[in-house]
């Protein structure tokens, strides 16, 4: 890595035998003597001079440098990874901002419930938000993806290693408050081919946080099913329960009729594995969250594109120093005689 | 102005010459140095006959006196126009040299002795040389024109070609120069100088003797060679500095004293004084 330096501007390189100026036009600075035979010799002046000199020189040598711009080529590294690529698919319906149970719900009763989910409970998108924000710190080594959907599904960021991108593109989904429509289908149709023309290099999830469901009809159905299916992913979905709000066990015909148990049952058909999470409260949330990351730990190899990086302005900033540092010692020069 | 920088000049020896001057002479004639008697019929100049000593004569002969007369001296300035010259703030050594100029044109007026003034560097310049004259209007028109000449050239080898005309000649030379560097030419010249009587002007800035005030780095280039010294003036170094003149005004005394020579050390600004003393001491 050391020997690619690339230079973006080489032709300024001509210009580097001025740096020699220095070392040669030496009479510039000095005044006049009629004699130097005369005088004492002095090595401490012959040094501090040299010295000077040799400053000035590789000062205008680093100014010549940075215009040359020189840098480390943009390169391929191959990294390895533990865990999984995975992609988080986070509900940003308005759904979302209301609260969840509070942790001492079961101690409540049927009458506070009702009144307390109201106030006392956190909000349903920000306690997710906070809780993936720390699944992502937790697993350096996975790849992760950002998704937000309501009516169509929002890329926020796309599968990278860097976690400060990642936090940040989960931060943004607290911008503001939800919009009205949920369309899980096109937001699962949409998610699943961003693992296209990826190279498969470990296990795929999706995470789904949502609270709530939607009936799919029978060609959003097929396009989904094919789609986990030719891209190999898993999903995870974290149901975020709300009160009063259907259990997705919920046996019998009458289950059918309701969006959330319709879309798990759907779910369950897939060819590739699919796990469902019920979180009413946030810690049932955390245990979700938990369990997901206990799943998938399997190495994977990916190449990163390291971008180019460039050197100039740390050449600059010596520059400037040295320049910095000839003015100083303008400071003890003495002008001429008398 | 003038007034500080007017001297007057002394020869030490009797000079010899049959025109009439301000320097005691050789040549027997009208004066009033007595040398010796004389009989009458061998210097028939009854003005000059000695009753006393005719009186007591044994051979009873008429005795005349005979004395030395006073002589002029021709007097020569050769001034230095090398590039060490043109240094010194405010004045240029130059200007000293020209301030000298000025003087001695009024000097040698005084005396009635003529004056000639040439100027070397590399090689005679002959844009500044004046032959030999009484005439002050003419020096006091080349000390000006000194003030504005240029001092371009590195090296003094014009120095023999300026004073070939005084080879082997009795005169009075002031060699005005800042001795930077005169190394064979000196020695060359004060050997074709032998019979005259030499006065070195050596003009020192006080620039050049006394290091400047303040500690820290100071940066010289030779006037003459362009070579470069770096030094970082601290108490120590000044104390070297001064050393190092005066070790260079006794090496250039001895020089000068193997052939019984006083050399004149002027500095900024020239007084004519010291030089009037200088003579009244080394005569």
């Amino acid at each position: 890595m050391i020997a690619g330096v690339d230079f973006l501007r080489p032709e300024w390189l001509a210009l580097m035998p001025l740096a020699t100026l220095p070392l040669w036009a030496r009479g510039t600075e000095a005044s006049g003597y009629p004699d130097v035979g005369w005088l004492p010799e002095d090595r401490l002046g012959r040094l501090v001079g040299l010295a000077l000199r040799v400053l000035s020189a590789l000062a205008i040598a680093a100014v010549v440098l940075a215009l040359a711009a020189p840098g480390r080529p943009q390169s391929l590294a191959l990294r390895t990874g533990r865990g999984a690529e995975v992609l988080l698919l986070i509900d940003r319906s308005r759904s979302m901002d209301e609260r969840m149970l509070p942790s001492d719900w079961r101690e409540l009763s049927a009458y506070d419930i009702r009144h307390q989910t109201q106030s006392r409970g956190p909000v349903k998108s920000q306690a997710a938000r906070t809780l993936l924000g720390e699944f992502v710190a937790r697993r350096p080594d996975d790849r992760f993806a950002v998704s937000f959907f309501s009516a169509s599904a929002l890329h926020v960021v796309p599968f990278t290693q860097h976690d400060e991108v990642v936090q940040a593109g989960i931060t943004a989904g607290g911008v503001h408050r939800g919009l009205s429509e949920t369309d899980v289908g096109r937001a699962l149709i949409s998610s699943v081919a961003r693992f296209e023309n990826r190279a498969y290099t470990g296990s795929r999830i999706i995470l789904l946080v949502s609270d709530g469901g939607a009936r799919l009809d029978e060609d959003t159905r097929l396009a989904i099913r094919a789609g986990f299916e030719r891209q190999r992913v898993a999903l995870y979905w974290i149901y975020l329960k709300g009160f009063g709000r259907p259990d997705l066990e919920q046996a019998g015909e009458a289950g059918e009729a309701i969006p959330e148990v319709a879309l798990h049952r759907f779910f369950e058909t897939l060819p590739t594995p699919y796990r469902a999470y019920q979180a009413e409260s946030p810690e049932d949330l955390a245990a979700a969250v938990e369990d997901v990351g206990r799943q998938q730990n399997h190495p994977l190899d990916f190449e990163e594109r390291i971008p180019r990086q460039d050197y100039s302005r740390g050449i600059i900033a010596a520059a400037l120093l040295l320049v910095a540092i000839l003015l100083a010692a303008g400071r003890w020069q003495l002008r001429g005689l008398r | 102005m003038s007034a500080t920088h007017d001297f007057q000049y002394r020869v030490g020896a009797r000079v010899g010459g049959f025109r009439p001057g301000a320097h005691a002479g050789l040549t027997l004639g009208a004066g009033d140095d007595f040398v010796a008697h004389a009989s009458l019929f061998a210097r028939p100049d009854p003005r000059r006959i000695d009753l006393r000593a005719s009186l007591r004569d044994p051979l009873g002969e008429w005795l005349v006196r005979l004395a030395r007369q006073r002589s002029h001296i021709p007097v020569c300035a050769l001034i230095d126009l090398s590039a060490s010259m043109g240094f010194g703030t405010p004045s240029r050594k130059l200007d000293l040299a020209a301030d000298f100029v000025a003087a001695l044109g009024r000097a040698a007026t005084a005396a009635g002795d003529p004056l000639s003034l040439s100027a070397f560097d590399d090689a005679e310049r002959p844009e500044l040389r004046l032959a030999p004259s009484r005439q002050p209007a003419l020096v006091a028109q080349y000390a000006e024109q000194l003030r504005t000449a240029e001092c371009r050239s590195a090296g003094h080898g014009g120095l023999i070609d300026a004073l070939a005309p005084l080879a082997g000649r009795q005169a009075q030379v002031f060699l005005v120069s800042d001795f930077h560097r005169h190394d064979a030419e000196l020695d060359t010249a004060l050997d074709l100088l032998g019979r005259a009587r030499v006065t070195p002007i050596v003009i020192w800035s006080p620039s050049e003797t006394e290091p400047p005030a303040g500690d820290g780095l100071l940066r010289l280039r030779d006037l003459e060679n362009g070579r470069l010294r770096e030094l970082w003036l601290r108490p120590e170094l000044r104390r070297r500095w001064r050393a190092a003149v005066a070790e260079r005004r006794r090496a250039l005394d001895l020089r000068f004293q193997a052939r019984g020579i006083r050399a004149f050390y002027m500095s900024d600004p020239f007084v004519g004084d010291a030089l009037t003393r200088h003579f009244l001491e080394g005569a």
